[in-house]
């Protein structure tokens, strides 16, 4: 639901990048977004590439890769994936905080991004 | 933003090179610097703050009213009431004592650290407040992403939600501390399991601690009190 907001900031600093470094296209920028965020990918594209329209970095191809949870486990020292939850629903397994080794409650230390990594233009 | 680490390579024409840089512009962390802000701020006047989710119509509202009711004379509430479109969500006589703010974020889906930075600063008296309690805008979803500084995040989910509720909302899950199942007096008219809806919980998040409650008949109230003030002991007023 704030695909929108969280859209029209990543174009404002792709938008500041293309000024200070005189691109003339921004060809690919590339965003690593966590498993653990309620981001929805599709909806993020649709909207940059509105809030992308009618400005100098329109056309430009959001690449989203997908950042996997990690948990950190303070009762058995375990550091990893999390245990997934492959019956929550059919088609998805759902990520948790629960240590796979003993089942307790774990800390997330990977999972919550949402960055840029990369832009790709032409000088 | 950017690292510099840069370099071109892969030329299309003799005029123009495609540049790759690499960077680390995270944009989750403008708001969760705030968020840090607004912690540190209410750490140094002493003022435990708890940050309430939901959907809309799960009973958030009035479970900060009857939990306000319980505590006020003990300790300086204030309540901030975020909410999409309305301005007066509390009723205001029943919980004289305590300081109100309605926050209406004119549609925006959630809370920021921002807009309770800008309550913190300019619109309560924090010399005069022990506990804080954020009433985050009606919605299971988005708030996760946003956490405020408080010391705790409670999700208040009601049995009239379905059985679901919690398997198709994990992340709100994730991010919480405490999660409250409320309007336990129409569980069985409404065919909820709720043993199963707690399984789900501790199946998502082992740490978070669940109560079932009724505001309406009081069941569960105390416990929820239990667990705001556990670890927290906010000194009590004079």
């Amino acid at each position: 639901m704030h695909e929108l907001s969280v859209a029209s900031s990543i174009a404002n600093n792709v938008m500041d990048f293309a000024r200070k470094h005189n691109a003339k296209k921004v060809l690919e920028v590339k965003l690593a977004i966590g498993e653990l965020t309620s981001l929805a990918t599709e909806q993020l594209t649709f909207c940059y590439e509105a809030v992308c329209r009618e400005t100098l970095i329109e056309g430009s191809n959001l690449e989203i890769e997908k950042i996997q949870a990690e948990i950190s486990c303070s009762h058995c020292s375990y550091k990893g994936a999390p245990k997934m939850w492959a019956g929550a629903f059919h088609s998805i397994e759902v990520p948790t905080l629960q240590c796979p080794e003993c089942g307790k409650g774990a800390d997330a230390v990977k999972g919550k991004e949402c960055t840029i990594k990369n832009i790709k233009y032409v000088d | 933003m950017c690292k510099g680490h840069s370099h071109s390579h892969d030329h299309h024409d003799h005029e123009a090179a495609t540049i790759d840089v690499a960077m680390e512009d995270n944009f989750m962390k403008a708001n969760d610097d705030l968020a840090d802000e607004n912690r540190s701020i209410l750490q140094q006047h002493g003022i435990t703050a708890f940050d309430f989710m939901g959907a809309i119509g799960s009973g958030k509202t009035t479970l900060i009213g009857k939990i306000t009711e319980r505590l006020k004379d003990r300790y300086g509430i204030a309540i901030l009431n975020g909410d999409a479109t309305t301005v007066d969500d509390f009723d205001e006589s029943a919980l004289e004592g305590a300081q109100m703010l309605q926050i209406c974020t004119h549609g925006a889906c959630h809370l920021d650290a921002n807009m309770v930075a800008n309550a913190l600063h300019n619109k309560i008296d924090l010399h005069k407040t022990d506990l804080m309690f954020i009433e985050n805008v009606g919605n299971l979803v988005c708030p996760a992403d946003f956490p405020l500084g408080s010391k705790k995040r409670v999700v208040v989910v009601s049995v009239s939600e379905g059985p679901y509720t919690v398997r198709k909302h994990t992340q709100m899950f994730i991010g919480a501390e405490i999660a409250v199942i409320n309007k336990m007096e129409i569980a069985d008219v409404m065919g909820i399991d709720v043993d199963a809806l707690i399984d789900d919980i501790r199946t998502v998040n082992p740490n978070t601690k669940v109560v079932t409650t009724s505001c309406r008949t009081g069941k569960g109230l105390d416990k929820v009190l239990e667990l705001l003030l556990e670890e927290s002991a906010p000194k009590v007023n004079a």
